[in-house]
């Protein structure tokens, strides 16, 4: 199979309407029947698929949603007949690819439909990619020949593809190892790719610029995808169809207009709902879904979400939904609707259509029952009024990195200065490099600043919560133990006292006091982050430091903790900074929104000022890269810099869409904009001096 | 590459030097005197006294520390009690055999390892038979196994010779055997060498090749269970292929470093086994030397092991930087 760039012809909007409709009726690329996966793990039955059909038209974008846990990535590997086959997994269905069944299919088989029918994208360039082997030599496992990997490399967008060829996956940034995973995939022009969680690891930016290369890739070559993710908002940038997944089935599916717009099934109105999004009143509580994700182990006999559906009737535990077409297109697992409605609305007297599923926040997720309060408008104020907490005056940190030949600076912040007030919450925002945990660490006292201060009101005790809160409790410790340390070591010798601040934290992170005698492996990811908190205030700090706490949770843990942070700020009079690379999370967090890029601050502002009125060319690309903004993403150039090679002048000129020859020259500072009072914006184009 | 050579050259000196320090504390705490060996137990009490001063151990030991060390910087390693010829002829007479020695069991230690690692990741019987070797293996010593192998391949089957590095025929003992009938074309020689070599060099290898081949193994089913793999078959590579283009290559460091630190016991093993097998190695000059306390002799095969010991290691880590370019030296 060869192919050319040139060859390929550019297809037009309009030519592709054409190709989706036709894809819903003409034979479809991969299709799966009733199918059913069970794992046995330590004696136990694991249900991950539980009778899933699903049906990929030729060039069509099918994203599959769901959480952790809801089977998705199971069915993508099913697809790619790489599920393994041993004795503790039963398989019963069908998959269909090529119009044969590949359970009847032998070995050498599959590898020839996996060599010249399917390709296959993961979450992680950085391991999904052979470390110790050149780029040309694993693309051309799959090529064949030296100059359609180069055309590949080219095709993909990767610059100087021949110079690439001989490097090794470790000297690619993540994007470039994710478009080289990519061409990887295209090779032999397959019929369908299944991509798992592709941009999950990738700054948002970058994100941008891939899912617009999948999207391309479907234009160009009429490939097929199966979009494996958790992100709505991803699914709503490239597929066409969205199929969502929970507990290992499919619970609702329609086009990605109608699932996104008109959702039907309780879990996907309560996703989309604890989605945190740049739209909507953000000094309100994000809704979130009651209990935990649903255990596969557990055989139930009615719907799997009956137990945290807000929308749940009687008959829900007992009765199996299955999927009925309530709309075209649209199809719906949900005893509420479609046909098997018809028969309750006659008994029950419930008229589905008029059903609205308003809150899910009346879960008792927070059992300290505390009244949400709203932001004290004050809040979002000048930093003037308060007494300062934090100051950070012109820090640099600059690490020494590599050995011998190799060696090399590594300047993480080059002169970041920030006040924060008293009470303030301030999110710091930017992509992989830009010198933000350095910062957080910094103000930790973790980090020494190679020049400047960082100054702290005198007396602040400061604690730090960060991303993987299983990795930091420790494994052979009891909750108990861990906030009972923090305690001992601060000085409090009552016993009393300290059972009784355990009790008091416990509760105040709604963390069950039946879980204070667990150890961090016997809790769940939501839990495990709650004891973390709890460990964080126990001792309640002045200041909290939080690093990227909810960007490796699903999307209605992540919703629950940033109500919880938000709650104790509150309730503990903290300040808070809050890292992130994700600015709809850090609006519904901070009162001031403080963007950085490779080590200096380039916006900084309060929360409506930054998104509102975003000044900063890259603040403006960050804003409109957030998927599901609705705006048509800007697609910078490139990845973000090096901190090992700064550029010149303004750092951010080699990516800047409205560069001008001045840039590269010309260092930029934080200046006051003259629209609006304390917003600072580092971009003299942007404000119009130069 | 020149500043690793640089840093390795600088901690062989300092091994040289620790080993020096460590050796003359030895020395004094086992309170031995050579002079008694030397003239035996029947010499006057002023031709004792008279050889101690010739010796110069009357001098204080730090005294003593010093001239050796003085001297090791001209490279001389003074002069054998027993032998009475200076230390380095000693050992260009004994090292070679021991070098041939040490190599072929080396060899044998990571072939070996890396077979037992593979074959011990594959499903079904003979992968449980080899895991149980494995076990039983790691914790048996290496003169049980010289005493095994003598007993099975000497005594009851014939099929390899007991004593010594090449059979009468041959005209010297010590030295390279494998390696100068190799250069000379002389192939009887060679195989000669190479039965001879094969029990003691079994005997020192199998230990280090058991632990090699355990830390190979679990770097295997790691590499085997990672992401690129998965890739790799998800390009519809056959098993053999995943396994040998990108499994092996990535499992290997761990391997290597396992070899770097399983030598010591090797030649820990080398003077136990050299005694066992009569190979005139430096083993056998040390186990000679060791009853008659001299000090010299010990101390030369001492400071020539420690630096063996440095070399090999950066060998290895050489081998680690080809096998991975993520590792800069």
């Amino acid at each position: 199979m060869q192919f050319s760039t040139k060859q390929s012809s550019v297809v037009t909007r309009d030519d592709w309407n054409s190709v989706t409709e036709r894809a819903t009726t003409s034979s479809s690329v991969a299709k799966v029947e009733d199918y059913h996966v069970t794992f046995t793990r330590s004696g136990s039955p694991v249900h991950a698929l539980r009778g899933v059909n699903l049906e990929v038209g030729e060039s069509e974008i099918v994203a599959l949603v769901g959480e952790s846990g809801s089977g998705k990535s199971v069915l993508g590997l099913s697809m790619l007949g790489l599920l393994e086959k041993t004795s503790n997994t039963s398989v019963t269905g069908k998959v269909f690819l090529q119009d044969r069944d590949i359970a009847l299919a032998s070995a050498a088989e599959i590898r020839r439909l996996r060599r010249e029918y399917l390709g296959a994208i993961f979450q992680d360039p950085m391991t999904s990619l052979n470390p110790t082997m050149r780029i040309g030599k694993q693309l051309g496992e799959v090529t064949g020949s030296k100059s359609e990997s180069v055309e590949l490399l080219q095709s993909v967008g990767i610059p100087e593809p021949e110079r690439r060829m001989s490097a090794f996956p470790f000297e690619l940034s993540g994007g470039l190892r994710q478009r080289v995973m990519i061409a990887m995939a295209l090779a032999g022009r397959p019929k369908l790719i299944v991509a798992d969680e592709p941009t999950t690891a990738l700054d948002v930016t970058v994100q941008a610029q891939i899912l617009d290369l999948i999207k391309m890739s479907r234009e160009r070559f009429g490939t097929s995808f199966v979009l494996i993710t958790h992100d709505l908002g991803v699914a709503a940038m490239v597929a066409d169809r969205v199929v969502v997944m929970y507990g290992g089935e499919v619970v609702e599916s329609g086009t990605t207009k109608d699932v996104l717009n008109s959702a039907k099934h309780p879990y996907t109105r309560a996703l989309l709902a604890s989605r945190v999004t740049l739209s909507g009143d953000r000094h309100r509580r994000i809704a979130t879904m009651s209990g935990e994700a649903v255990d596969s182990r557990i055989s139930v006999p009615g719907c799997a979400f009956e137990p945290r559906c807000p929308a749940a009737m009687e008959i829900c535990n007992s009765t199996k939904p299955h999927l009925c077409q309530v709309e075209d297109l649209h199809d719906v697992s949900c005893l509420r609707y479609g046909s098997q409605v018809d028969d309750l609305r006659l008994s029950n007297g419930i008229d589905s259509t008029q059903m609205q599923i308003r809150s899910f926040t009346d879960g008792g997720e927070l059992r300290e029952g505390a009244a949400v309060q709203e932001i004290d408008s004050s809040a979002s104020d000048a930093v003037g009024k308060r007494e300062i907490m934090i100051t950070a005056n012109d820090v640099m940190v600059t690490f020494k990195v590599g050995s011998g030949g190799s060696r090399a600076m590594l300047r993480a912040l080059r002169g970041a200065s920030l006040q924060v007030g008293t009470g303030e919450a301030v999110a710091v925002v930017g992509e992989s490099g830009s010198g933000k945990s350095t910062l957080l660490r910094a103000i930790a006292g973790l980090n020494t600043p190679s020049s400047g201060q960082i100054e702290l009101r005198a007396g602040s005790k400061v604690q730090m919560v960060f991303q993987d809160s299983g990795a930091s409790l420790t494994p052979w410790m009891t909750v108990e133990q861990l906030l009972d340390e923090r305690l001992v070591a601060t000085g409090v010798r009552d016993k009393h006292e300290r059972q009784e601040r355990i009790l008091a934290a416990s509760d105040s992170v709604g963390l069950y006091r039946q879980m204070l005698s667990a150890k961090a492996y016997q809790l769940s990811g939501g839990q495990r982050q709650r004891a973390a908190l709890a460990r964080s205030v126990v001792v309640p700090p002045e200041i909290l430091l939080c690093d990227e706490p909810t960007s490796a949770l699903d999307v209605s843990l992540a919703a629950v903790v940033l109500n919880l942070i938000s709650n104790l700020r509150k309730s503990l009079g903290m300040t808070l900074i809050f890292v992130t690379h994700d600015l709809a999370v850090a609006r519904v967090v901070a009162d001031r929104i403080a963007v950085m890029y490779l080590g200096q601050f380039v916006e900084v502002g309060s929360t409506d000022q930054v998104l509102s009125d975003p000044t900063h060319p890259y603040t403006k690309a960050l804003l409109s890269a957030v998927p599901d903004s609705g705006s048509t993403p800007i697609l910078l150039n490139g990845d973000p810099a090096s901190p090992l090679s700064v550029p010149s002048g303004c750092s951010f000129h080699p990516r800047c869409p409205s560069v001008v020859g001045s840039c590269s020259s010309t260092e930029q500072y934080l200046t006051i904009s003259p629209a609006s009072r304390g917003h600072l914006v580092a971009c003299g184009v942007a404000l119009g001096g130069q | 590459m020149f500043k690793f050579v640089l840093k390795r050259i600088a901690s062989a000196v300092g091994v040289v030097l620790a080993l020096t320090v460590v050796l003359f504390i030895l020395q004094k705490a086992s309170n031995t005197n050579p002079v008694h060996a030397i003239l035996g137990p029947n010499a006057s009490a002023a031709a004792v006294k008279a050889e101690t001063i010739k010796l110069g151990l009357n001098r204080p030991l730090l005294a003593q520390l010093f001239s050796y060390i003085g001297n090791l910087l001209q490279f001389n390693l003074g002069t054998s009690y027993r032998t009475r010829r200076p230390v380095s002829t000693d050992l260009a007479q004994y090292l070679p055999a021991t070098v041939e020695l040490a190599l072929v069991a080396l060899l044998i230690a990571v072939g070996l390892g890396l077979i037992l690692g593979y074959i011990s990741i594959k499903n079904g019987i003979p992968a449980k038979i080899f895991r149980g070797v494995l076990l039983v293996g790691a914790s048996t010593p290496s003169y049980l196994i010289s005493f095994a192998g003598l007993v099975l391949l000497y005594s009851h089957f014939h099929v390899l010779p007991a004593t010594g590095e090449a059979g009468a025929t041959q005209p010297f003992q010590g030295g390279f055997v494998i390696f100068d009938n190799l250069v000379n074309g002389n192939i009887s020689g060679v195989w000669d060498g190479i039965v001879h070599v094969t029990l003691p060099a079994l005997s020192i290898a199998l230990v280090p090749a058991i632990s090699i081949g355990r830390v190979f193994r679990s770097s295997l089913e790691a590499t085997l269970r990672s992401d690129f793999v998965r890739t790799a078959r998800s390009k519809g590579l056959s098993d053999q292929a995943v396994f040998l283009r990108h499994a092996i290559r990535n499992s290997i460091g761990p391997g290597l470093t396992m070899t770097g630190l399983q030598l010591g016991l090797m030649f820990a093993g080398v003077a136990v086994v050299e005694d066992i097998f009569a190979w005139p190695g430096i083993g056998y000059y040390t186990t000679e030397s060791i009853p008659v306390s001299d000090f010299p002799a010990i101390a030369g095969v001492t400071l020539v092991l420690g630096v063996g010991y440095v070399f090999i290691n950066a060998l290895v880590d050489i081998a680690q930087s080809l096998a991975d370019p993520r590792v800069k030296l």
